[in-house]
């Protein structure tokens, strides 16, 4: 856009009554879904949440809070195979704020866990803005019943996550050689213990039984950079984009349905979401809910 | 001097201790945990007989066996972690061993380290390097690899478990296990092969010190051999005054049964300054001081001897190669990213462990071999995909290496050394076998363009219909056999995919 004077007036103008007709609205009308575009990791993540109805709405004094976000691979974050260790911290400072009895972090990794907690950033920048960072003891898995599950009826959890009052899932979009991308459902695995790669073999349903057991409280999807191709771990930085994108939702389905099409992928295409819409997790039209939509330049 | 002397061996075995958890992930405390490994004279010469190069790392060893010659055997009296463990254990065996009547142990089996230090060094003048077996820093440190610290790390495992179990005071118990983890606790237990074979070979060890004490630092220990011969010349001696009264307690409570019949003359490549005659004598007649020459310093092999010694290591190298090697099995012998060439990394290779320790705390493919490359194979690392992968941003086995058997690679190079090839099992794989989707291997494929690509194709069901179905398939030349294919296959049992050894030019060059 070129920038004259007149261009210039018009935005701030529109800007400002945006701004003003949003603050009108926050009091009645929350949206279901806030995306944040062009900001830094750590910015999106604080004007996203903001936006979907401030960090009180989900965490309230005393309560425990667990961030799951996707720590699964020794790679450094410029390689888009985790989820962004400052938008990881951010989320952690404002739970932290908030008054959070305990925040963690933690993820059963696919790679060695000290090699993916160090590398990913995730560790340093999560313990830095005071989380604990925890790594999983094997035996501290309890099998949960899921009575809706199809082809899963029990599955083992993590304590920790069955503990939180709060989970905040944190995914990053990736692509994904198996379940073509991987978002929210695809990230609840890492609360998982079990043979997970079990899970592989008729994919699209198994990963919504195993989402039935586990509610986040708040999906924020992280979506500074994406990982295109030879996905989920990646590696090679010509198959990542900078999209600078974040999206908060406390509708499940709809977060991925939105967030796929950042890979350029058809959300109807994706199984998952429609079996996942089925049983009432949530919509994957996007119309049917309120979005929210802020750049950030 | 006997305490000062007991508090150095408890200060060296514990400092050994402590360099060995430094052998883990991310390993960058800058403390070398193959110290001791490389302070080993035996290890040093042998190695670098048999490899015919200097090995820079191995220079601490040399300067060790340069130190003996003024000091005597310093090292085994007062370092050596297995002598100080031997020292340990006959304590509790000397009580057996003193419902004998009292006099001096026979002196018959003390040639037997010459033997084997002869034969161990004429091995390795043909390139047939066996040191590792015998030397006692590579061998304490074998066995505290492969049973030592899996057993401590259970029973630490265990105890957290019980902490964690009412669910009280988890917080506490949590946290305390992270500090664990973050200085020293792997985060799941350490399993290894071989484990039975060494602890037996080590209660061996210790077992003979019912018979006398430190018997294997006086009769078999080659290290102590060596250090013995450039110990003649030491210039601290051992000098008894006319205090004397013939007692002969000093005689039968020296480690090393080195005191003659004269009491007053003790064999100098025998000693190994432990103090302990002084310490014991009632008279108060036994000093150590300068250059006092009363000592004998021949050394207990006879020329027969010598020459038996030679030609048994020359037979022994006969048999290791007159023995078939199994195509089949040397496919399964994954050598860690780096190893040398097969012939020169057996040249170097002492069997100490250093790579599977730290490889434990990363990928944890590391293990020590049986026979997979013949019976010189034995303890060697290898690979085993099922049980543990390489980790593909890891080049930590190399930095361990106290001979350089593997190669201390820079990141990048590492990412691009071979250690094998990953191959289809088409009747497990199961997109092959039963047209389902899977991928799981080409999930986790590190490398960039991935080693595994796969092809979609439609295919007919039983049914009449099609489907299509995602066909993976290995890039030969862009596969480095990481293995984490292997390890993560979710086939139970046999997997759908498998990594063999290098290459198929390379697996069979290290058979013919």
């Amino acid at each position: 856009m070129n920038i004259n004077r007149r261009n210039f007036i018009r935005t701030t103008v529109a800007g400002a009554a945006g701004i003003g007709t949003a603050s009108l609205f926050a009091q009645n009308e929350i949206p279901d879904m806030v995306i944040v575009k062009n900001g830094s990791p750590a910015e999106m993540v604080r004007r996203a949440v903001e936006n979907i109805g401030g960090i009180e709405r989900f965490v309230k004094k005393g309560q425990k809070v667990l961030i799951k976000p996707n720590i699964g691979w020794d790679r450094v974050p410029e390689q888009a195979a985790n989820t962004n260790p400052e938008a990881v911290a951010e989320m952690v400072k404002l739970c932290t704020n908030a008054g959070a009895d305990w925040v963690r972090v933690l993820d059963r990794t696919c790679n060695q866990a000290r090699r993916c907690y160090r590398r990913s950033g995730i560790e340093e920048a999560a313990k830095g803005a005071g989380a604990e960072v925890r790594h999983i003891v094997d035996s501290r898995f309890k099998d949960v019943d899921i009575p809706g599950g199809e082809m899963i009826q029990s599955w083992p959890f993590y304590k920790d996550a069955l503990d939180a009052d709060v989970l905040i899932n944190m995914p990053i979009v990736k692509h994904h050689s198996i379940s073509r991308v991987t978002l929210g459902f695809k990230n609840m695995m890492g609360i998982l213990g079990g043979d997970r790669g079990a899970i592989h073999r008729n994919f699209m349903t198994k990963i919504v039984d195993i989402n039935m057991a586990v509610k986040p409280t708040l999906t924020l999807i992280d979506a500074y950079r994406v990982l295109l191709r030879n996905g989920p771990s990646g590696g090679n930085l010509a198959d990542v984009v900078t999209k600078k994108e974040c999206i908060a939702a406390t509708d499940r389905v709809a977060a991925d349905a939105y967030a796929i099409t950042l890979l350029d992928v058809d959300p109807n295409q994706m199984e998952y979401l429609k079996i996942a819409q089925d049983r009432g997790l949530g919509t994957m039209d996007l119309s049917k809910i309120k979005v929210k939509t802020i750049n950030m330049t | 001097m006997r305490t000062a002397r007991r508090l150095f061996q408890v200060f060296f075995l514990l400092f050994f201790f402590f360099l060995f958890f430094q052998a883990r992930y991310p390993y960058e405390t800058g403390l070398p945990s193959d110290l001791f490994l490389r302070a080993s004279p035996l290890v040093a010469i042998a190695t670098m007989i048999s490899a015919r190069a200097f090995i820079a790392t191995m220079v601490v060893g040399l300067i060790v066996l340069l130190l003996t010659i003024p000091l005597g055997r310093v090292f085994c009296g007062w370092i050596c972690p297995l002598g100080t463990t031997l020292d340990a254990s006959d304590r509790f065996l000397i009580k057996e061993r003193r419902k004998k009547p009292r006099q001096r142990d026979t002196l018959h089996f003390r040639s037997y380290k010459f033997v084997l230090l002869v034969f161990l060094l004429v091995s390795a003048v043909f390139s047939t390097q066996l040191v590792g077996y015998f030397d006692p820093i590579a061998l304490f440190t074998r066995v505290t690899t492969l049973v030592f610290f899996p057993v401590l790390i259970f029973i630490i495992h265990a105890a957290f478990d019980i902490g964690f179990s009412p669910g009280v005071l988890e917080d506490q118990v949590y946290s305390l296990y992270n500090t664990a983890q973050e200085s020293f606790l792997p985060l799941s237990q350490p399993a290894f092969y071989q484990v039975l074979i060494t602890l037996l070979l080590f209660s061996g060890i210790l077992a003979l010190g019912f018979f006398q004490k430190r018997f294997w630092c006086r009769n078999l220990c080659p290290l102590g051999a060596l250090l013995g011969i450039f110990s003649k010349y030491r210039i601290v001696k051992r000098y008894v005054s006319s205090d004397c009264t013939s007692c002969s307690i000093c005689q039968r409570e020296c480690k090393m049964n080195a005191i003659e019949d004269d009491y007053s003359i003790n064999n100098t490549v025998e000693c190994i300054e432990c103090d302990t005659c002084q310490h014991v004598c009632k008279p108060d007649a036994i000093s150590y001081t300068f250059g006092s020459n009363r000592g004998k310093n021949e050394i207990d092999l006879s020329r027969r001897k010598f020459v038996l010694a030679s030609v048994a290591g020359l037979g022994g190298i006969g048999v290791l190669n007159a023995m078939a090697r199994d195509r089949n099995r040397a496919g399964n012998a994954i050598r860690p990213p780096g190893a040398l060439e097969e012939d020169e990394f057996l040249d170097r290779c002492i069997r100490c462990q250093e790579c599977v320790k730290i490889c434990n705390s990363t990928g944890g493919c590391l293990q020590p071999a049986l026979t997979q490359k013949g019976l010189e194979s034995l303890w060697t690392p290898i690979s085993i995909p099922r049980l543990g992968y390489c980790e593909y941003n890891c080049n930590l086995c190399g930095q361990v290496c106290p001979t350089g058997a593997i190669e201390n690679l820079d990141i990048e190079e590492k990412k691009n050394a071979k250690m094998g090839t990953a191959y289809f099992d088409k009747s497990r794989c199961i997109p092959w076998y039963s047209h389902n989707d899977c991928l799981v291997c080409e999930e986790h494929c590190p490398v960039s363009d991935k080693a595994i690509k796969f092809d979609i194709q439609e295919v007919k069901t039983f049914d009449g219909s099609v489907k299509k179905v995602k066909f993976p398939y290995v890039i030969e030349d862009t596969c480095i056999g990481c293995g984490i294919c292997e390890n993560k296959c979710p086939v139970v049992g046999k997997p759908g995919i498998f990594v063999t050894a290098a290459t198929e030019t390379a697996a069979s060059e290290s058979i013919y």
